[in-house]
């Protein structure tokens, strides 16, 4: 006779596709035994959209604001991935100051994600002290991209060729007071993580992962920095004007969710710092470039970081006014599979951190699988299926 | 204070029943204010847990297929008929207890585990996979803070040597506060009425982003506003409790909505103040570090005692 929980005795805590600890839609199965998790499984698929399908629909302008729209907490990184593509395909290059301009909004961005998901992280530990005050200071950054754009969520700044907004001196003066505040706000948070006691005790040793893991899962953004797996696009390939304002990586040892939350709040401070240097040296230059409207045919691919990891972008011209195809892989993607490895063995009450701790965004990595009209078992495709549909569709 | 009031009057409106329930109310009111203001929340208005109350006792009931249909139904009635006949043996709103007798201490803090017995069998009873697992967690966490609790209020009754809750009350107003000679004991009391209450950073059995609700899952309308109730009641009367054994007693209405006050800010600071424990933290918390304190405790206060009798 084995301990092991097999078929009608295993007993399995559904986490999804509603629940509390979820703010979208997902759905994880945790075998447990007692308390301990042994077994993990997830499924997700809830709020596909067809974004990839519409794309193929819409000209390349309209497509800016339709990628925009992919996620609600990093909409301006979708957009110049999208835009950065295009530009290569075009054979473009976006003015200096415009690039400059792309980069505080995504700079902006990185701030506001990582400051709403450390609220996350931590109201999913049950410390909603720290959620509410780093959700309240938030709003400070929130305003501050209200203030550049006219919009809290949807900033839409990119242009293909350029940026619709310029930043004027009075609002970088803003903007730079507002740093300061959360400058100090973040070193107290930082404090906080790391010398609180109960908060130490849901962190630290919870979720460990190597850094072989991680490259072998595929982790990707703050989720692999945090086990000391270096890898930043902003700093391996920099795009936007990456190249005269570079970020330093934050890597951190432990790999452990204490090292996440590191992570992130230091990548925060470093995102403040550059800022900074972006507003002391802001190169003078055209907001926008001409680019035709049809843009010549080919295929490439665009690469950012996005606050959660790198985000990839692969986009097929046939020389119209529209797409040929946009696949988009969203970071979260690459990150799913850390959380079922890491759940194995820990206690159910880590379940909803270990989750968190990705920083995990549902709705931008459910994809749809077409269903074949005349086929016996729709659902079970083989290799050779799919190879057969891969040519017929691109024929 | 001392009054006569006829017992009916006594059981259904003042203390017992509605001024009680009334209490219960503003007391939760005040704890959820409280905590939203250390959380830099607005908070809810005053009328707001009558409002839930209401809106719940008015809701339909929806037993859970597969439950104890009986049980379901009864045991948030035992819970809150528990925690109102716990209030009688307390002296709440600083009134004397108009039913007392040597060993009502042990009654009233058998009656307050009967709450959340009842509770943990409402999870249990109730088939639903979060409320098992909070159901275990609630009865867990009972055996780990039971023990400490109890060893906490122990150190008052042996200093009055009594076990009669009006005369350790009584005996607490005539000496130095026991929270100077015996802190270790009102931290313990304090904390361990918190884990009772199920309040963060104890509140793993109800955690919500873990379990939903725990065991109360399954629960809704009028068996939840019960057991609600009964929870906010429990809440009073802890804090009369150990205001009472802790903090010079309470004689009087001022004297109580002081003290209990008091406390109910500290608690509230407590809630804001941590991260959830994992119940086998709270566990380890409470065995290795909580009954430890509380029966070094004992053994001082026991010690005490005996060097008094022989020197005298």
């Amino acid at each position: 006779m084995t301990f092991e929980p097999q078929g009608e005795n295993r007993f399995i805590v559904p986490i999804g596709p509603q629940h509390p600890a979820l703010k979208e839609p997902g759905h994880f199965e945790f075998v447990v035994d007692g308390e301990i998790v042994t077994g993990a499984s997830v499924r997700l698929g809830y709020v596909h959209r067809g974004i990839e399908k519409g794309a193929e629909d819409r000209t390349w302008t309209q497509n800016l604001y339709l990628m925009e729209r992919i996620c609600g907490i990093c909409s301006h990184i979708h957009a110049t991935a999208f835009v950065q593509g295009v530009e290569k395909l075009a054979g473009v290059e976006a003015p200096p100051r415009a690039r400059a301009i792309r980069e505080i909004f995504a700079e902006l961005e990185r701030i506001h994600s990582h400051m709403l998901w450390l609220g996350v992280a931590a109201h999913e530990g049950g410390f909603d002290a720290l959620f509410m005050y780093s959700w309240r200071d938030r709003e400070v950054v929130m305003d501050m991209l209200e203030m550049l754009s006219g919009n809290r969520v949807h900033y839409s700044a990119n242009l293909i060729g350029g940026v619709k907004y310029d930043i004027p001196l009075e609002m970088m003066d803003k903007i730079r007071e507002g740093l300061n505040y959360l400058e100090e706000r973040l070193l107290h948070y930082l404090d906080v993580v790391n010398n609180d006691e109960t908060f130490i005790g849901r962190t630290r040793g919870i979720g460990t992962m190597t850094r072989e893991q991680a490259q072998l899962l595929g982790a990707v953004g703050p989720t692999a920095r945090a086990s000391n797996f270096a890898y930043d696009v902003r700093v391996d390939a920099p795009y936007a004007a990456y190249a005269e304002f570079p970020v330093e990586m934050v890597v951190a040892k432990e790999g452990d969710l204490h090292a996440r939350f590191v992570v992130r709040i230091l990548e925060t401070m470093e995102s403040i710092r550059v800022l900074r240097r972006i507003f002391d040296n802001m190169p003078e230059s055209e907001l926008v470039t001409r680019v035709p409207r049809r843009i010549p045919a080919g295929e490439t691919i665009s690469r950012v970081e996005a606050p959660r990891g790198e985000l990839f972008y692969f986009i097929a011209s046939n020389g119209g006014e529209k797409p040929e195809r946009v696949k988009v892989r969203t970071p979260s993607l690459c990150n799913w599979g850390t959380v079922i490895t890491l759940a194995v063995g820990h206690k159910l009450a880590d379940m909803p951190m270990i989750l968190a701790g990705i920083d995990p965004c549902f709705s931008c990595n459910d994809r749809l699988v077409m269903v074949k009209r005349n086929r016996q078992d729709p659902q079970v495709w083989t290799w050779a299926d799919l190879r057969n549909y891969g040519i017929e569709y691109y024929r | 204070m001392n009054l006569t009031i006829h017992p009916l009057i006594v059981l259904l409106f003042f203390p017992g029943g509605l001024f009680l329930l009334a209490s219960g109310l503003v007391f939760q009111w005040a704890d959820r204010k409280l905590v939203a203001r250390f959380q830099n929340r607005v908070g809810p208005r005053f009328l707001q847990p009558l409002a839930d109350m209401l809106k719940l006792l008015a809701k339909e009931e929806i037993i859970p297929a597969g439950a104890h249909r009986g049980l379901f139904i009864a045991l948030p009635i035992i819970a809150l008929a528990s925690a109102l006949t716990a209030a009688l043996y307390v002296p709440m709103f600083g009134v004397q207890p108009f039913f007392s007798f040597q060993g009502d201490l042990i009654v009233t803090i058998y009656l307050l585990s009967a709450l959340t017995i009842s509770l943990g069998l409402a999870g249990a009873n109730s088939v639903d996979r979060f409320s098992l697992v909070g159901a275990t967690r609630t009865l867990t966490q009972l055996f780990s803070y039971e023990a400490p609790f109890l060893l906490a209020m122990i150190g008052p009754a042996l200093a009055a040597q009594s076990w009669q809750i009006s005369k350790i009350n009584a005996f607490a107003g005539e000496t130095t506060w026991f929270i100077v000679a015996q802190p270790i004991g009102f931290l313990v009391a304090l904390v361990g009425l918190m884990g009772k209450l199920e309040l963060p950073p104890f509140d793993a059995p109800e955690a919500e982003t873990e379990i939903v609700a725990g065991a109360l899952t399954e629960y809704s309308g009028r068996g939840f506003a019960l057991f609600r109730l009964a929870k906010d009641i429990e809440l009073v009367i802890g804090l009369t409790l150990v205001a009472a054994f802790y903090l010079g007693g309470v004689s009087n209405p001022l004297e109580f909505l002081l003290k209990t006050g008091g406390l109910l800010l500290v608690m509230a600071l407590l809630q804001t103040a941590f991260a959830r424990l994992r119940i086998d933290q709270t566990v380890g918390l409470w065995w290795r570090v909580g009954a430890l304190m509380g029966l070094v405790q004992i053994l001082a206060i026991l010690a005490g005692i005996y060097i008094r009798q022989w020197w005298l």
